[in-house]
């Protein structure tokens, strides 16, 4: 089942001579439990897709399709798409810097989506301990981030994504701030999400020794998306 | 989830000493209401205490408290006579700083006819009013005294033989009642030596007439010393049924005298000098909760601005609005909250430390936790404007 189709999608910044293509027709399609990966030098339009992909960014030209809901079409946002709200109960956001709220223990921040949808109390607390056990991050669930490693913020940030059962799952070069051994973890817990929650994942990552075991992995340059290169393992 | 309270959970060290300094401010703003009541009630309680029917003073004269009024000691006869009058009292009331029990005293002294005119304390705590007339005295207990000290003023030593709290000298002094005559002399006895050489001046400058006899200038002499027969007010009490504001103007027209009645004493006080005084207060208490406001506004915004990364975080995974103008907004009131309640505290507990009445009003000091709610509202906008304005974008990247 097809979780996002982007068909064509550009995005222009400026106008006239100032005119900059970050993103020109592109064409993407992730369907459910697929894991894909964006690869691509800084200046390439990583971002600018990701923000598009994310309902952040309005896209200049192209269609997006999510969830079997048209949510942009030429003229712009579908009315009654709520984007926020889509991204609350639908996408799961994995970051970089992992990005966990700093006055908020591992257990609150994997809570805070949750209380965002609506779901609290007991339903809530048995929802935040089952995810911090599947990251194996349970002993740690009422330490601050600043009291947690690299790699465990990332579990975290992971389980947080996992909270609202996305759909989507976005992870912004989930490894850059790991070292390579804990990165390798990190994405193969992304690979066992897909697989077992039947999320779809897109991974923007320029780290190519991490995207072994991806269904899909697209490269992009100068805003276009150059090729679909199957990893051998996949194809095998 | 209660974001705010996690927040400041993690900078209490930070929100306690806002919540000190700013709770400070809020003690002096309540300090500052309590000290303008308390000045109103130290400037009306001798009037609502004496309360006669009606004050009579000098023509044109704002008097006696508001204003220095000078009548002569019998015109209250005058006023007597006059038809529908029950009572008319002279009374005395000045400002003196003498030595008390080895202590440099400002206080302020009342001359009343102690054989049942009007104008003396009415509720004795301690001891029992003056039955003599001299050399007795009624003090506030501020004058540091207690029933049988003898206080010297003047040639003299008073005996204290009662003390009471019920009014206050307008300035917030101690109050002392004194028979009318004893009165007279602490405020009009000079030094002897300054009696003598006055008596010497004027009998020289009778002598040198050339129409006087040295024995007549002699006779002269003592109908030409100063008179002390003055009073500063006639205390009025008037007949049942009789009509106020016709005797007052009686006594305007035929004794060219001002007669007021305690509603237009009390009125000659807040309009004259206590005026100015609440004028000053108003404005110190507007400026010290515009500098509350804004010095919470300073630290919500250090706090919002701490937090940048994480509101686009939460932006980004979806957080509406409402959940990030709750968190900034909660800690606002919290600051402000809790500051207050911290002034109130320190206020509530401390107000007898200081030297002049603080009369702390409940109707005051919920009227300034409304303001201080407004400002604490109000202080979250500059935070807010920033917090909505963030991109959730801002999340993205390293």
């Amino acid at each position: 089942m097809e979780i996002l189709r982007i068909e064509g999608l550009t995005k222009v910044f400026g106008s006239g001579r100032l005119e900059v293509r970050a993103l020109q027709d592109i064409n993407l399609s992730v369907s459910k439990g697929e894991l894909v990966a964006l690869l691509g030098p800084s200046g390439s339009g990583k971002t600018t897709l990701l923000l598009c992909i994310s309902l952040i960014l309005e896209p200049t030209a192209g269609k997006v399709v999510f969830d079997g809901q048209t949510i942009f079409q030429k003229d712009g946002w579908e009315g009654g798409a709520d984007m926020r709200r889509l991204r609350r109960e639908k996408v799961g956001f994995i970051f970089q810097s992992h990005n966990l709220i700093p006055f908020l223990t591992a257990r609150q921040n994997v809570l805070l989506p949750l209380s965002l949808i609506g779901i609290k109390g007991k339903e809530a607390e048995t929802r935040v301990k089952e995810l911090l056990e599947y990251m194996e991050i349970a002993d740690r669930a009422d330490y601050l981030p600043a009291l947690l490693s690299g790699g465990e913020q990332q579990r975290v940030s992971i389980a947080r994504a996992l909270a609202n059962n996305a759909r989507l799952i976005l992870a912004d070069e989930p490894t850059a701030a790991l070292d390579t051994g804990r990165g390798t973890k990190v994405m193969d817990m992304l690979k066992r999400i897909a697989r077992e929650n039947q999320s779809a994942v897109i991974v923007v990552t320029h780290d190519e020794r991490m995207i072994e075991g991806f269904d899909h992995v697209y490269h992009l340059k100068d805003g276009c998306l150059e090729r679909n290169v199957m990893p051998e393992s996949v194809n095998e | 989830m209660h974001l705010a309270f996690y927040d400041l959970k993690q900078h209490r060290g930070r929100f306690i000493a806002t919540v000190f300094g700013v709770g400070l401010l809020f003690t002096i703003v309540q300090a500052m209401n309590g000290l303008y009541r308390g000045n109103i009630y130290e400037g009306l309680a001798l009037i609502n205490a004496t309360n006669p029917d009606l004050w009579v003073v000098e023509r044109y004269r704002g008097g006696p408290f508001n204003e220095q009024s000078t009548v002569s000691g019998f015109y209250h006869y005058s006023v007597k006579a006059i038809p529908g009058v029950e009572k008319a009292s002279p009374f005395i009331y000045y400002t003196v700083e003498r030595p008390v029990a080895d202590k440099s005293r400002h206080f302020s002294i009342i001359g009343y006819d102690v054989f049942g005119g009007l104008g003396g304390p009415q509720k004795i705590f301690a001891g029992r009013n003056i039955e003599h007339a001299h050399y007795e005295m009624v003090a506030h207990p501020k004058l540091g005294v207690h029933v049988g000290d003898r206080v010297p003023l003047g040639l003299h030593a008073y005996t204290v033989v009662g003390l009471t709290k019920e009014a206050i000298s307008s300035d917030g002094e101690a109050l002392v009642y004194l028979s009318l005559p004893d009165a007279q002399e602490v405020l009009y006895q000079r030094d002897n030596e300054e009696i003598r050489n006055q008596r010497e001046r004027l009998l020289r400058t009778l002598s040198s007439q050339s129409y006087l006899s040295p024995n007549q200038a002699d006779k002269l002499l003592a109908p030409l010393q100063s008179d002390t027969h003055i009073i500063n007010a006639i205390l009025v009490r008037l007949k049942p049924g009789a009509d106020r504001a016709e005797i007052a103007r009686l006594i305007d027209k035929w004794l060219y005298l001002s007669a007021y009645s305690t509603e237009d004493e009390l009125q000659l006080m807040l309009k004259g000098r206590l005026a100015s005084m609440a004028k000053q207060l108003l404005l110190f208490r507007t400026l010290l909760l515009i500098i509350s406001v804004v010095i919470v506004s300073l630290v919500v915004y250090t706090f919002t601005m701490e937090k940048i990364r994480s509101i686009a975080v939460m932006k980004l995974i979806g957080a509406p609005d409402r959940v990030i103008i709750r968190m900034v907004m909660e800690q606002s009131l919290l600051l402000t909250i809790g500051a207050f309640l911290f002034g109130l505290m320190l206020i509530q507990n401390t107000y007898q430390l200081f030297p002049r009445t603080i009369l702390l009003v409940s109707g005051d000091t919920l009227f300034t936790f409304i303001i201080a709610f407004a400002g604490g509202i109000l202080a979250s906008i500059l935070g807010l404007w920033h917090a909505l304005k963030t991109q959730p974008a801002m999340a993205l990247g390293g």
